[in-house]
């Protein structure tokens, strides 16, 4: 069960993978920049695949280490999407595939297999706010909360590391485990969130997102390095994605059970 | 050296020189296990339900268009007399042909249906023998012959599995694991007396005596349904044959199950249903005392997380026996009977902790018909990567001696279990 919710949760990391060159032109209000950060953060392209690396870095400072391939889909920008994941490492979950039906009315659907038994199996979490293979994400840091789900406020126009950005307060519409404030740093010119701010109820802040590196793939901007530092608990988790190729032509039914059991290895190996 | 230690140094050797192909991709674990019987009072030639050294291999080569994968498994086991095994676990070819073709050829394990641990269409082999002591979940199925071929369309996939030669379930043999023999009648192992070895005889190699599992399935609504065939042998030894008038042999009945299962997500958690008829081919009226009766099982369970790192499952299943009357007149006075209705309920509760380095997980089976009791827990630590530390057991709680569960019941035990992946 461990592995199902290691493979689940880092299947969706992959949800954030990708990201683009939007530029806020006509963002009229701090909702229409959460939307344009939040389509070019995990809507790039309308599919893609990267190697992602994930090193989870507990408070005394030890590391562990997971690899995977991750695709993924779009159906409708903003909309549906699917996801598809190929472990590499640790060796305990080498082989194993991971697949999400990720639907915008909320209910995914989840589905792993193991190969040493020859096992499909649907998995039932919906505890958005764990966190996940005790990584500093948790489930819903990196499947993108849709941007409906809170109330935006643009407090201030700023800049932060040399970048102008805008500073918007998001308060959940409904009340919610994950966090009762955020605050996000959007990059004015390049539309992606540089750093997002968690706080409790109590208003103490207890973790911090940073894209750590932006890089030009194939003309969309991508953060290609991310991590997300818990200031309560300590640690914190940095994810690296490599080998980013968008628009790649992933067609639907590699989404399926075929393909979960049958990893398609003209883009997986 | 003999011929089977010169093979497994020709193995390792392969398998030394495999990574240099750069094509070839190893991995794979070392580990030890190591479990104590709680009940040293036992019929059975080892108070060591495991002492053992494992090292498992795996292989893969992706060509054009075929894939390769094998799983090789070194063991040193000293519970009894020691002594040095391997077993290829998995070896097999993968190829497509044309679009809607998937072809899997060779040894392989092999797992469908929807049950948690109860398996009703789901006629692949296991093996109790490693289940019962701690081994890893994957030992839990034993690998076959077997060619599949999976079909793809539209309307609904169809997968059918050919086992050329009959694969049983692996059961205590009476060595480490003592079991019910109702000649005796009696708990019996091979500590009192050798000719308690268990190890019926195979079905004969023949063409006719060959395994075909076939599935057809679909989504519905979101819900994926199936339908299952099965042509075989029970896997279990439920039938005695006659080798003269007053010595019986247990052996491997013939058997159909024709099943129906389906399964999706419900109430934020997953729900599945699954049924079969078992056809007990060479008893179809259920007039013969020596072989299993024909029945009809269901089952329907359901899977929530039903707080952060914790998810809980439960299963309800109804094993009903045909010809009930006529099987309940054959039983021997003074032995437990089971009812013509039998009911067994399980849980399974795993809860993450620590980071989700810890995984704490325990499954029970409770049959109130049986009045049996299976209880299996185990707690998983994660060091590192690499390194992972295990305790656990298995205990058996029947009130009965002939019962699934309950003719177990000396084989309590407790395991540690230290694993190194690479």
């Amino acid at each position: 069960m461990k592995t199902l919710t290691l493979v689940f949760a880092l299947s969706l990391l992959g949800l954030s993978m990708f990201s683009s060159p939007a530029v806020a032109q006509d963002a009229a209000g701090a909702e229409g920049i959460m939307k344009q950060a939040h389509l070019a953060y995990y809507y790039a392209g309308d599919d893609g695949l990267a190697d992602v690396t994930m090193r989870i870095i507990d408070k005394k400072g030890k590391e562990r280490e997971r690899q995977f391939v991750m695709l993924r889909l779009d159906l409708e920008e903003g909309g549906n999407q699917k996801y598809y994941t190929y472990f590499k490492k640790p060796s305990d979950v080498s082989r194993m595939t991971f697949m999400v039906h990720k639907s915008d009315e909320g209910n995914d659907k989840r589905w792993i297999y193991v190969p040493a038994v020859d096992l499909v199996k649907p998995i039932s979490a919906d505890d958005k706010n764990s966190s996940f293979v005790g990584s500093n994400f948790s489930y819903e840091d990196v499947s993108g909360r849709h941007w409906t789900e809170d109330n935006h406020t643009l407090v201030q126009e700023s800049e932060l590391d040399g970048h102008a950005v805008y500073v918007i307060e998001s308060v959940p519409k409904v009340e919610y485990g994950g966090f009762a404030k955020k605050v996000s740093y959007i990059d004015k010119d390049r539309m992606l969130p540089l750093k997002e701010e968690y706080f409790d109820k109590k208003g103490t802040m207890v973790k911090i997102f940073r894209a750590e590196k932006i890089e030009d793939v194939d003309g969309i901007l991508t953060v290609t390095l991310r991590s997300m530092e818990d200031l309560k608990k300590g640690g914190k988790t940095y994810v690296d994605f490599s080998q980013i190729d968008y628009n790649v032509g992933l067609t639907d039914d590699l989404f399926t059970e075929r393909y979960l059991k049958n990893p398609p290895r003209e883009f997986v190996n | 050296m003999n011929v089977k230690t010169l093979f497994l140094a020709g193995l390792l050797l392969i398998a030394a020189a495999a990574p240099m192909q750069a094509q070839v991709r190893i991995d794979g674990f070392l580990q030890g296990l190591y479990g104590g019987r709680l009940d040293n009072n036992n019929p059975t030639e080892t108070e060591y339900t495991a002492s053992e050294t494992r090292m498992q291999l795996r292989a893969e080569h992706f060509g054009e268009n075929v894939e390769f994968f094998g799983r090789l498994d070194f063991l040193y086991d000293g519970a009894l007399e020691p002594e040095y095994d391997w077993e290829l676990r998995e070896g097999y070819l993968k190829f497509r042909l044309g679009n809607s073709f998937d072809f899997k050829v060779g040894r392989q394990v092999l797992t469908w249906g929807t049950g948690d641990l109860i398996f009703i269409n789901d006629v692949f082999a296991k093996d109790y023998r490693s289940f019962f002591v701690g081994r890893d979940d994957q030992y839990l199925k034993a690998p076959q012959n077997a060619m599949r071929i999976e079909y793809y369309n539209p309307l609904a996939n169809l997968t059918v599995v050919w086992s050329p030669r009959y694969e049983p379930n692996r059961l205590p043999t009476g060595r480490r694991l003592s079991y019910y023999n109702p000649m005796i009648p009696g708990i019996v192992g091979t500590g009192m007396n050798e000719m308690f070895y268990f190890e019926p005889p195979l079905p004969e190699a023949k063409f006719k005596n060959s395994e075909i599992a076939t599935r057809l399935s679909r989504s519905v609504a979101g819900f994926n349904t199936s339908l299952y065939f099965y042509h075989g042998f029970y896997k279990n030894p439920v039938g005695m044959q006659m080798i003269n008038d007053s010595t019986g042999m247990p052996y491997y009945p013939a058997l159909n199950v024709y099943g129906a299962s389906i399964r999706g997500a419900v109430m934020g958690g997953v729900l599945w249903m699954e049924g079969g008829y078992l056809d007990s081919r060479d008893d179809p009226d259920g007039d013969n005392p020596l072989v299993q009766n024909s029945s009809v099982t269901g089952m329907v369970g359901f899977e929530r997380q039903i707080a952060t790192n914790l998810t809980v499952n439960g299963q309800w299943q109804v094993d009903y026996m045909l010809d009930y009357d006529m099987f309940d007149m054959q039983q021997p006075a003074g032995a437990f009977v089971r009812s013509e209705v039998r009911h067994t309920v399980t849980s399974r509760v795993t809860r993450l902790m620590m980071d989700e380095n810890l995984t704490l997980s325990g499954f029970v089976f409770f049959s109130p018909s049986d009045e049996d009791v299976y209880f299996r827990f185990s707690g998983s630590y994660k060091y590192s990567d690499e390194l992972t530390l295990a305790v656990g057991g298995n205990v058996f709680a029947g009130e009965h001696p002939n019962t699934d569960f309950g003719q177990f019941q000396q084989n309590d035990n407790l395991y540690l279990k230290m694993t190194y992946g690479f």
